[in-house]
């Protein structure tokens, strides 16, 4: 029985209340309480005294006043269940709401449903109080125990059969073997993936576009590979290698590329949100973040299996391990349970576990899954068939997990940190790096204490020397009015020798308040240099709790009001069995790695699949990447979906064997160009690919190729993304303080300024700033969600970035003088400016309009007498050509 | 170019629904001389994605939202309570089941407020004398007393204030405003924080379209300042900068003919017209040399302390005036754990003469009929003290944070004028009448503008989400 129904129309999500609102309540009632049981209450006489007489009283009494009076805002027929009761069933009652149970069956005094219709406490109906009678008939109902022969309601939430017409959605469906469908057309498609495509197109009549050029092409698969424009020998070596296999040879070398983890990291990134700081209270920074980024990059470099990411993100402490190395890596990847936005600040402890098993069952069912398996956190999901069980079943794994623990002050937690197994050569570095640490703090402990001596030292000078000047100055006073002489009792006595100590005394407390002040900042070194002492390497990753164990429902997300145990599992719509008894020692996370994983779990790779298909060709075959669910759009192309699907498990979950195959489909290298009137017409918004999708770059691509084309971009093979060795980005690094220590992002290394945009540090709390600032103007994704698509917008903020940033004008100069060192003419620099940012040759039409553009600069900027007036004209036009829409898209 | 001709350029109006309003329409919006002569340029299109309307006939038709932020002390302002005064300095046992005592505050003593909280005007509202200013307009206040939220940290608190939730993405209340009714003035983004919090999800839009993103803008105090981000060039003159924009613009034109139809590529081409106007004229619509002498001082423009949020308020009214739906105002420094005595007095005159200045400016104008002002924080603070140190006088302590009740007042848009609402216990702590929950408060502001907080909804992948969360009821009592 489902007795939690909301109303209908209101949005549903999870009802998490407070415990202290919820003990407010309590309190408040139970002063209430107590003075009605003090009250004179009448229990009426001659009750019907069998069930038959108490069936007919409640339907002929009862029924009619809840449904005039509660109905409304109380049961499944309205849709409502304020307070999170229903009063048209039994269970509703018995249940209650967020206060708890409604009736006390025979104790009409300690039901909340009585003395609310009385008008003590909360006051129902709100509309205005119920007539004597009304009240009485309750009263009496309540008095006799509450007979209530009603077990099901109309609408009461989704019936059995309702669930089971659910299961039938196809995204639960089992992989479809579909073999490569015929084409009239069979000379076009050069892989199986065009004759899905194609026969599509056919079936309508329609047919693809021409294919795009191949400095396109080339500029196409650069960007989406690695988030690189290809450079000007990339594109003379590809335009003039003729065989039939430049293509794949340039696919292969991308695949190759460090920036390929870098470009595919960070697409799964937005699906876990990362960021470098701990939830988003206070700037609390995740020292260790990064090592989970560089884990997601070079698994994707080194084409880890796509169910061994899975498995080693959600269980890698569980799994085996040969090495130091692979040890620390498993570990490290069981981050992406923690890197999300975390609640992190909660006075009640028992509330923010069970928030941050939410936040974590969100994200996997987002990621892998594409499902909302967050709603049915207070009642069985409103759409999708996933009852309420199910996410207690998975909650239960994740509450045996350990992921954050009790700060030792206040009201903090934090998430898990595990020391990492060293190499050898980690610890012998180490080592080193100890003794030179040392060695630093040593010599600033002696300065400390040398300036603390001389401090002393000076103090008690100075104490002296006042000491003598009072005495100076009381003898001088006394002997002034001894004289009887008070006008000129200045002090004449103490004469010359005041002044002077005067002066010494004053020379001492500059000196003091120097070395004070270097003091401070000595202290503060010391404290950043013990607390930032070498350690063994250390990452975020989740344990199993001592004793895992099943868990309880929670009513309506609050902690502390529970229901029945739920044994750990899998949702039912697929498989749903429990987890197997010879993992009920552990959290189980391992086992649900691998029924995710399962040949039976048809929604892990049709996710997957589509998601890379979405990167690549703008739109997924499912549009919304991130929601698979019953009210979500239908795969454009099912048997394509599937297909792939399928070959990416024969493939061993390669996911750059699956890239690979795609590019080099006929269908990716189709023009984004060329219009064709029918097409357009029936198909508007190109869901059937009848050429290829245009796309804006997103943040990273932009900057990573504003810098690139700029000849500014610099390697990095990762790292830690926060700049905490400067000591001034850091604070509350003393063990007294009272907030945990936190980040500020004023002082950046400087090669974080031409480093590839995935390694700067991301903020979650604030605007990202410094050298990363261009993601706030161009829809970075929100780092305390997990998104698999971006939205695109264009609004003036983008276009007055483009005009006036620095980063813009820097670019634009730099740009130049990378044009201005190429030998030639202008005719000559324009040809490369262009195959330098746009990829592809200068039109006839563009050389003269360019070339007239720097002339009427030349005329205006040369009558100033300035040496750099040709480096102004052309970063002028760099300017201009990087701001314009073909450098901001990928066609 | 006008906007105008793009739009004929391409024919069409959907660029519109990619094309976030941002801060451009502004520029064209004209409050400057001609004040509403632009007002229709692009007549009802510019509200982009499914401009809504009211449910039922709404009291309100703008908000200024005035964020405390940091956390103001109730019991110093609003909320005095003798049990406390009389136990000044001595431990008390407060109602706090099941907490996690925070640094400080373990040794829970009484802090009494230091200036008397006295009834003002005819209606007697409470009001401290740290707030003389505010203390003369008490009877256009509708002060709630108990006012509850859910999470005791700034961040995820200042969150749940702005977006419902203290976690997650939500689109903010500013965009939800704009969502459900479209902006006032189709020139205007119908949503501006002034001084906007550092987190940006506080008026960003969340899942619903860009277009409704609050735009961020600061009051500049001079003509080198820029009211906002990347306004100003590097150093490059507006010739040459035109010169320039002309040859974006024909790359991109050149581009577009190429391919039928692209709305991203037409949003950029307007955008790009909209943000160079926007140089020139957003200088004279943030200028409030405009305005006179004696409104500038009623503010406090001009007095050290108060300039900052007296430009604030002021700027405040002007884009109300203008018809911008929903307009915050932050002001920081409320946040005092330690010698709550020195420091409070210090926020108290820098915010106490531009918000009293702001109420009687409206009211002047007949605007604060029609206006809704909101005053709040998010949260209150503690009755006992709390002292980081643990050696330090009762006179130096501060207060904690205090999530379970604290003060909020509404003033116009349909409120009721001197109504003191709600209750809270002999500490000021738990509420024991008229307790309202910040989702209440949300859909009692939507209600004020005519919108039904269960009605008004946004389906983001496969749900229905609202403001309100599953939640909230309007609180009917402060109706007026």
């Amino acid at each position: 029985m489902n007795w939690q129904v909301f109303s209908m129309r209101a949005p549903c999500m999870m009802a998490t209340k407070r415990l202290c609102s919820g003990w407010s309540d309590v309190l408040f009632r139970l002063g209430l309480l107590s003075s009605l049981l003090s009250a004179n209450v009448q229990v009426l006489a001659g009750a019907p005294s069998d069930d038959e007489v108490r069936k007919e009283y409640f339907l002929k009494n009862v029924v009619p006043v809840l449904q005039k009076h509660c109905s409304e805002c109380h049961s499944h027929q309205s849709g409502k269940a304020k307070g999170g009761l229903v009063l048209d069933t039994r269970s509703g009652w018995e249940k209650g709401g967020d206060s708890g149970p409604s009736v006390v069956p025979g104790k009409p005094e300690e039901s909340l449903l009585i003395a609310a219709v009385r008008y003590r406490g909360p006051e129902m109906p709100p509309t205005g109080k119920l007539s004597d009678e009304e009240i009485g008939v309750l009263e009496r109902w309540v008095a006799d125990g509450a007979f209530d022969p009603r077990t099901t309601a109309a609408n009461a939430g989704p019936a059995s059969s309702d669930m089971e017409s659910r299961r039938s959605h196809w995204a639960f469906q089992p992989l479809t073997m579909n073999s490569v469908p015929d084409v009239r057309d069979s000379g076009w498609s050069e892989a199986a993936v065009d004759r899905f495509i194609l026969s599509k197109l056919e079936a309508r009549g329609l047919h693809p576009v021409s294919d795009a050029d191949r400095y396109t092409w080339l500029r196409r698969v650069c960007l989406d590979l690695t988030g690189l424009p290809p450079t000007v020998e990339q594109i003379e070596q590809f335009i003039g290698d003729e065989s039939p296999e430049a293509r794949k040879n340039v696919v292969d070398r991308l695949l190759k590329t460090r920036s390929f983890g870098e470009r595919w990291g960070r697409h799964w990134l937005d699906l876990t949100g990362f960021a470098d700081q701990i939830g988003t209270a206070n700037d609390v920074f995740a020292e260790h973040a990064w090592r989970y980024r560089d884990y997601v990059i070079d698994s994707y470099n080194k084409d880890k299996p796509f169910d061994q990411f899975i498995r080693e993100q959600l269980a890698g402490d569980l799994l085996p391990f040969e090495s130091a190395d692979q040890r620390a890596e498993q570990l490290t990847a069981t981050g992406f349970l923690l890197l999300g936005d975390l609640t992190i600040v909660e006075a009640d402890k028992a509330k923010l576990q069970i928030d941050v098993v939410d936040q974590q069952l969100d994200k996997v069912g987002r990621a892998f899954l594409a499902m909302t398996i967050g709603c049915a956190r207070c009642h069985d999901h409103k759409f999708d068939p996933i009852p309420q069980d199910d996410y207690y079943a998975l909650a239960g794994i994740l509450n045996s997990t350990q992921s954050v623990h009790k700060a030792a002050w206040g009201v903090w937690s934090f998430p898990t940190e595990v020391v990492l197994p060293e190499t050898e050569l980690q610890r012998a570095e180490r080592m080193m790096q100890t003794v030179q640490h040392q060695q630093r703090l040593e010599v600033l402990r002696q300065e400390q204490s040398k300036l603390q001596a001389s401090n002393t030292e000076i103090d008690a000078a100075i104490q002296a020397t006042e000491a003598t000047l009072s005495q100076a100055a009381l003898t001088a006073r006394n002997a002034a009015r001894s004289e009887g002489d008070a006008a000129t009792g200045t002090g004449e006595g103490a004469g010359a020798d005041s002044t002077s100590l005067s002066t010494t005394v004053s020379l001492l407390k500059k000196l003091r308040d120097a070395q004070s002040a270097r003091l401070r900042k000595l202290n503060e070194e010391v404290q950043h240099a013990v607390f930032f002492a070498p350690k063994p390497p250390r990452a975020f990753a989740v344990q199993d709790v001592a004793e895992p164990a099943d868990m309880k429902v929670t009513i309506r997300g609050n902690a502390h009001a529970l229901g029945k145990t739920v044994p750990r599992g899998f949702l039912s719509v697929i498989g749903g069995e429990p987890v197997p008894n010879d993992a009920a020692e552990t959290s189980g996370r391992r086992e649900l790695a691998a029924w995710l994983v399962s040949e039976q779990n048809p929604l892990t790779t049709r996710v997957v699949v589509n998601r890379i298909w979405q990167k690549l060709f703008g739109e997924g075959i499912v549009s919304n990447v991130d929601y698979f669910g019953l009210p979500g759009e239908h795969p454009t192309h099912p048997e394509l979906l599937d297909y792939l699907a399928q070959r990416f498990m024969v493939q061993g979950w390669s996911q750059k064997q699956l890239i690979r195959e795609l590019v080099l489909s006929r269908t990716y290298g189709l023009s984004s160009i060329e219009g064709n009137n029918d097409a357009q017409k029936a198909d508007p918004e190109n869901r059937l690919l009848w050429r290829m999708n245009r796309r804006r770059l997103d943040a990273e691509a932009l900057r990573d190729s504003l810098l690139m084309v700029s000849g500014r971009l610099i390697d990095s093979d990762g790292g830690p993304a926060l700049p905490l060795e400067y000591p001034e980005n850091s604070g509350s690094l003393d063990p007294a303080a009272v907030n945990p220590p936190f980040f500020r992002l004023g002082r950046f290394r400087p090669e974080q300024h031409f480093e590839r945009t995935v390694y700067l540090p991301i903020v979650r709390s604030a605007p990202q700033s410094g050298p990363g600032e261009l993601r706030n103007v161009f829809d970075f994704t929100q780092p305390a969600e997990f998104s698999g698509q971006r939205s695109v917008t264009s609004v003036p903020t983008q276009a007055l970035f483009l005009m006036n940033s620095t980063m813009m004008s820097d670019t634009a100069r730099a740009l130049a003088e990378r044009v201005l060192e190429s030998p030639g003419e202008d005719r000559q620099r324009l040809e490369f400016l262009w195959l330098r940012t746009l990829g592809r040759p200068i039109e006839e039409s563009e050389l003269s309009e360019s070339i007239a553009f720097l002339e009427e600069l030349r005329r205006g900027l040369l009558t100033a007498t300035d040496a750099g007036s040709e480096l102004k004209c052309w970063s002028q036009l760099c300017h201009a050509l990087l701001a314009s829409n073909e450098f901001l898209m990928r066609l | 170019m006008k906007v105008t001709d793009l739009i004929r350029l391409s024919g069409r109006r959907e660029w519109l629904q990619s094309t976030g309003c941002g801060f451009g329409g502004i520029a064209l919006a004209g409050m400057m001389a001609d004040k509403f002569a632009t007002a229709n340029l692009i007549s009802g299109e510019f509200s982009g994605s499914r401009p809504a309307g009211p449910h039922f006939s709404p009291r309100a038709k703008r908000v200024i939202f005035l964020f405390m932020s940091g956390g103001p002390s109730q019991l110093d302002l609003f909320d005095p309570k003798p049990y406390i005064s009389r136990l000044h300095g001595e431990k008390i046992q407060p109602p706090i089941p099941g907490h996690e005592v925070t640094v400080g505050v373990d040794r829970y003593l009484a802090l009494a407020p230091e200036l008397p909280i006295r009834p003002r005007g005819q209606s007697g509202m409470l009001i401290s004398d740290l707030m003389p200013h505010l203390a003369e307009v008490a009877d256009e206040l509708c002060l709630m007393k108990a006012v509850h939220t859910d999470n005791e940290a700034h961040a995820p608190a200042t969150l749940q204030l702005h977006t419902g939730a203290s976690i997650d993405v939500r689109p903010s209340m500013g965009s939800w405003f704009g969502y459900g009714l479209g902006s006032e003035n189709q020139n205007l983004p119908s949503f501006i924080s002034i001084h906007a919090p550092s987190d940006v999800r506080t008026f960003g839009s969340g899942f619903l379209p860009a277009s409704h993103q609050g735009t961020p803008v600061s009051v500049p105090r001079n003509a080198q300042e820029s009211a906002i981000q990347y306004l100003q060039g590097s150093g490059t003159s507006a010739d040459l900068q035109r010169q320039r924009l002309d040859m974006v613009q024909r790359l991109n034109r050149r581009l577009l003919d190429k391919v039928t139809t692209d709305q991203q590529m037409e949003g950029m081409i307007a955008s790009f017209e909209m943000a160079f106007r926007m140089q020139t004229e957003t200088p004279k619509l943030v200028d409030l040399s405009q305005e006179t002498q004696a409104i500038q001082q009623m503010y406090g423009i001009g007095e050290g302390r108060t300039d900052r949020n007296a430009r604030a308020c002021l700027l405040a009214r002007r884009m109300s005036e203008a018809g911008v739906r929903f307009i915050q105002v932050t002001m920081g420094g409320w946040d005092h754990h330690g010698n709550i005595r020195g420091a409070l007095p210090q926020t108290c005159a820098e915010t106490d003469k531009p918000v009293a200045g702001l109420i009687k400016d409206l009211k002047m104008r007949g605007l604060l009929e029609d206006t809704l002002v909101v005053w709040s924080g998010e949260f209150g603070r503690t009755p006992w003290s709390q002292d980081l140190s643990g050696t330090s006088p009762i006179e130096q302590h501060g207060r904690e944070h205090q999530p379970e009740s604290f003060c909020a007042w509404f003033a116009g848009g349909g409120t009721k004028a001197g109504l003191t609402f709600g209750q809270t216990d002999d500490f000021g702590f738990l509420p024991v009448a008229g307790r309202v929950h910040l989702h209440d408060v949300h859909a009692t502001m939507l209600h004020l503008l005519g919108i039904d907080h269960e009605q008004l909804t946004h389906r983001h992948n496969g749900r229905d989400y609202r403001l309100t969360d599953v939640f909230g009821s309007v609180v009917k009592e402060v109706l007026a």
